[in-house]
């Protein structure tokens, strides 16, 4: 009972990596960026939605806020940042990046305060169900169903729609996708729009489930983000996605029983090392 | 940056000061110049800026009432980010600025560092809130107005085993030099009060996710949980501790003194224990003072940490007042004489090692805020190392 907590427990945790890393594995497999402003996407989410839902009183308002905005500024990141920095070594836009996620930081300090901000009303986190003696609430249920929602929906769109397909064809050779009357622009705009707002709203829900929003909030999956595109094969989005949920089942087991020796996070490194000695090129290398 | 901004808001507080008690007679060539260190920003910013108001508190309560020996008192705060790399260059700067005493309202690790540099360059030096043992050791210049860590652990000892009576106890412990030293204190003192520690969980100061430690918590099912944190760890963790259907009585210590703890945690922070130095419902003039013009100024309640550095302020002004100026080795031993000063968190008499020594306060949630409870009066057991 109790290892069948921490396995439910670490697999809503890795559903909320997936939402983060689909983002993370999508940028990197498009333009080969290491985008770690993703997790200041990520908090600016979950400020979206605690200002909204403490403006309105409303939760489910807070959801289409965070979301929304999320998928308007990642754009706007590649559009400000990235695209000006295209012809440069990735490095220069690695750096750019870790500068954007720190002025975010700092901004959502000085503007909303260094104490964070609580929801005011959080029905969902205080509504739980006993499923067979593991108490979940709905912020934990939510996490895992729209990652299961989200992964489909998202599998279904890159096979089966045109422009799914075309954001296939660019990722796997943008040159030959672009002389098919492919716009590969286009194709990053809608990246950085569909990836940003995952990580919005994967920042609204770990944002609910601590009933707190904090400046600081990202820095934690910023760098595990990282840790888990690589253990799933950079640019490999199935990998991901498993990766996360390993990664999340690993560090619910590793709290209680290496608590000692190792904390959380670097529990999460000791996996990734261990892995990269093995598999040099992740969990699931891509073929290309 | 920070450094101008506060000169800019102290010029400002300096006028108005002067010109309500002294009529202009004071100006700034002559003010006592007190450095202080703070995480402004970084991950334990909100604790940085209730120290840094609790401290300016201090600095305009003394000003307006004609200063510090009739000088008037100006804070030099530099940002420390809480983190052992960056106090160092802070207590540098700090004494660049010619500053002849300083106050950390900073973390352990951060002042532990800071300590060294404050020790070897002969400046008395006071630990506002920071608890680790080693801090005062570092040499006869530091002092803490504070408790050590342990001494707050053995307090939690003796409140679980003795006064609530209960016997089998899970410790939730921060993984930092504030968790660890609680949980030595704790420990130590768990046989003598009957408490059995049936299992110790630790998690790191970025966690805010407790799902794995709820679940070790229901299987071990214990009478009662001792829990060290800050607010930002502790209102999660206490939220989630009763989420998971935990309804075990929550022990904390001073990390969750602020009504952030409860503005995260709402209903679940509902009966949960703390040891702290803050008494709300105090009647103490200088702590009901303290209270009220520190959520005027503000405009949230008061918590242990402005408490703290506004003691440390006042201590460290008697001092120099009692020492005719801000000669280091004449302030060091004024400092070490202080007796029974009164302050917003008790009365305070150093001992040899320089370690504060008074009663530990217990207060408790109630109807969303913190209330008194009990009172811990036990000088053998709380008494600090003095070496």
């Amino acid at each position: 009972m109790f290892h069948l907590e921490l396995l439910v427990v670490g697999l809503i945790w890795g559903a909320m990596y997936a939402m983060m890393a689909l983002g993370l594995t999508l940028v990197y497999g498009l333009l080969r960026i290491l985008h770690v402003a993703h997790a200041g996407v990520f908090a600016l989410g979950a400020y979206a939605g605690v200002l909204t839902a403490n403006a309105t009183g409303s939760l489910w308002l807070a959801v289409p806020a965070a979301i929304g905005v999320s998928a308007a500024v990642g754009p706007l990141i590649y559009r400000f940042i990235y695209a000006p920095m295209l012809s440069r070594p990735p490095y220069v836009a690695l750096i750019a990046s870790i500068g954007l996620f720190i002025a975010m930081e700092d901004g959502f300090r000085l503007l909303f305060g260094p104490y964070g901000l609580p929801f005011d009303h959080n029905p969902w986190f205080v509504t739980t169900y006993d499923l067979g003696g593991i108490h979940l609430n709905a912020v934990q249920i939510a996490m895992a169903v729209s990652t299961l929602v989200l992964a489909a929906a998202f599998g279904a769109f890159v096979s089966a729609t045109r422009i799914g397909v075309a954001w296939r064809a660019t990722v796997s050779d943008p040159q030959m996708a672009q002389s098919f009357g492919i716009d590969p622009v286009r194709v990053r705009y809608l990246n950085f729009a569909i990836g940003s707002a995952m990580a919005g709203a994967a920042g609204l829900l770990v944002g609910l489930l601590n009933n707190l929003v904090e400046p600081g909030m990202g820095a934690v999956v910023s760098y595990k983000g990282l840790a888990i595109i690589v253990l799933g094969g950079l640019g490999n989005v199935p990998g991901a996605v498993v990766a996360s949920l390993l990664l999340g089942v690993v560090e619910s087991f590793g709290t209680v029983y290496l608590s000692a020796v190792l904390d959380r996070d670097a529990i999460a490194f000791a996996v990734l090392i261990a892995v990269l000695l093995i598999r040099p090129r992740g969990l699931f290398a891509s073929a290309r | 940056m920070y450094h101008s901004h506060h000169s800019a808001s102290l010029v400002k507080g300096l006028f108005l000061a002067s010109a309500v008690a002294l009529g202009g007679v004071a100006s700034a060539a002559d003010a006592l110049r007190i450095g202080f260190h703070a995480p402004l920003t970084g991950f334990a910013a909100g604790d940085g800026k209730s120290s840094s108001l609790g401290a300016e508190l201090a600095a305009e309560q003394i000003n307006a009432a004609g200063g510090c020996d009739g000088r008037m008192v100006e804070l030099v705060i530099y940002d420390d980010q809480a983190k052992a790399d960056q106090a160092i260059p802070a207590a540098n700067k700090i004494l660049g600025e010619g500053v002849k005493v300083a106050i950390s309202g900073s973390y352990s690790g951060a002042t532990r560092a800071a300590a060294g540099v404050f020790q070897k360059a002969g400046i008395p030096f006071i630990s506002a809130y920071a608890i680790h043992p080693d801090i005062t050791r570092t040499g006869d210049h530091v002092f803490r107005t504070s408790f050590m860590g342990e001494v707050q652990g053995r307090a939690g000892a003796k409140f679980v085993g003795e006064m609530l009576g209960h016997q089998r106890v899970v410790m939730i412990t921060l993984n930092n030099d504030f968790g660890q030293s609680l949980a030595t204190g704790f420990r130590e003192k768990a046989d003598d009060f009957g408490v059995e520690v049936v299992s110790e969980y630790s998690y790191s100061i970025k966690d805010r996710q407790f799902g794995s430690i709820v679940a070790g918590v229901k299987r071990d099912a214990p009478d009662a949980i001792y829990a060290s944190g800050y607010f930002f760890t502790a209102g999660p963790l206490v939220s989630q501790l009763r989420a998971g259907g935990v309804e075990a009585p929550i022990i904390g210590q001073e990390g969750y003194d602020t009504q952030h703890f409860i503005d995260i945690a709402k209903a679940a922070a509902e009966g949960v224990m703390i040891t702290t130095s803050l008494d709300r419902d105090s009647e103490d003039p200088e702590m009901r003072a303290f209270i009220d013009a520190f959520e005027t100024k503000a405009g949230f309640p008061a918590d242990m940490v402005a408490a703290a550095t506004h003691t440390a302020v006042r201590v460290m002004c008697d001092a120099v007042a009692r020492a005719g100026g801000e000669d280091p080795s004449a302030v060091r031993e004024a400092l070490a004489a202080t007796k029974d000063f009164a302050t917003a968190t008790g009365r305070v008499s150093f001992n040899a090692l320089g370690e504060i020594m008074k009663d530990v306060e217990i207060q408790i949630v109630k109807d969303g805020a913190y209330r008194h409870f009990a009172r811990i009066h036990d000088p053998e057991l709380l008494a600090p190392p003095s070496e």
